[in-house]
């Protein structure tokens, strides 16, 4: 079964490729099977159906028919850069995110109910060193969960981080968090 | 009844969370200071109702469900923010104090 729908896949990619202008030549790059990417898709949306479910029957009516749509865009979005995470890193990482985000939401709350609030807002540039895909979203969306810092736009290869306090050290947290990413993505280090 | 307690007690704490986001809300003085009280204490609030709700359930089921809710509910908060501070510098709305 495998190998037919890996043959089936083979069979659209240069059956396409004659349909694009001259001008854009198709991208070279190494696919895992977009079949297969397909199945494990269709696999993980249909165990969280269930469970969301609790693997009622007569459910199936709407969960069919989402799981197959969702698994679908396996075949309409471009394939993301592959990514891999070193599980150690991981645990340390959603240890000390964990214990990042509860300092982050303990700061803001005190600042709301102190009288004088002590914020000194401002806007930062940082320029961005992690690679393009998983590890950069994940940077950008957990700055916003560090305390004092919220990540309001990206400008060439920078991100514009929006400051509570801009005395606070921001190249020392965001360095931080970059090195701590790098590591749970198993990146290599500068 | 002691899981009950520590249950009640992370919800009322996460309550006070909740609380002291629309506090930071009401009171900072721009748009992006009060993502900062929207995307960090909600987002604490949430995690700590649905861990005491979650020592309350009754089926390993219903513990799943309620970490998916707040896994997406984190995820979608960080995107939002930075999507309406985006938009605010774009559009210039941010500068306006009221």
């Amino acid at each position: 079964m495998p190998t037919r729908s890996r043959d089936t896949s083979a069979d659209t990619a240069p059956a396409r490729a004659p349909a694009l202008p001259a001008s854009l030549p198709e991208v070279p790059r190494p696919q895992p099977g977009r079949t297969r990417r397909f199945f494990a898709t269709l696999l993980t949306l249909a165990v969280i159906w269930g469970l969301l479910t609790e693997f009622r029957l007569d459910a199936l009516v709407f969960g069919l028919p989402a799981v197959l749509a969702g698994a679908g865009l396996v075949f309409v979005l471009p394939p993301g850069r592959g990514w891999r995470i070193s599980p150690r890193a991981a645990l340390v990482f959603v240890l000390w995110f964990g214990v990042q985000s509860v300092r982050g939401a303990v700061d803001v709350a005190a600042r709301a109910f102190s009288p004088r609030m002590g914020l000194r807002p401002g806007f930062r540039r940082y320029p961005l060193s992690l690679p393009e895909g998983a590890a950069r979203v994940m940077f950008l969306n957990t700055i916003t969960l560090l305390p004092g810092t919220l990540s309001a736009e990206l400008e060439e290869g920078a991100v514009v981080v929006h400051m509570l306090d801009t005395r606070a050290d921001l190249e020392a947290d965001l360095g931080q968090l970059e090195a701590r990413i790098a590591a749970l993505f198993a990146l290599p280090r500068k | 009844m002691l899981l009950d307690w520590i249950a009640a007690s992370l919800i009322a704490i996460g309550a006070v969370f909740f609380v002291a986001g629309t506090v930071g809300l009401l009171r900072f003085p721009d748009i992006y200071c009060r993502l900062h009280a929207l995307t960090k204490a909600d987002g604490l609030g949430l995690a700590l109702v649905a861990f005491g709700v979650a020592l309350l359930a009754d089926s390993a089921g219903e513990v799943f469900r309620i970490l998916l809710i707040w896994f997406f509910v984190a995820l979608a908060s960080a995107t939002c923010g930075h999507l309406i501070a985006r938009y605010a510098r774009q559009s210039g709305e941010g500068d306006a104090h009221d």
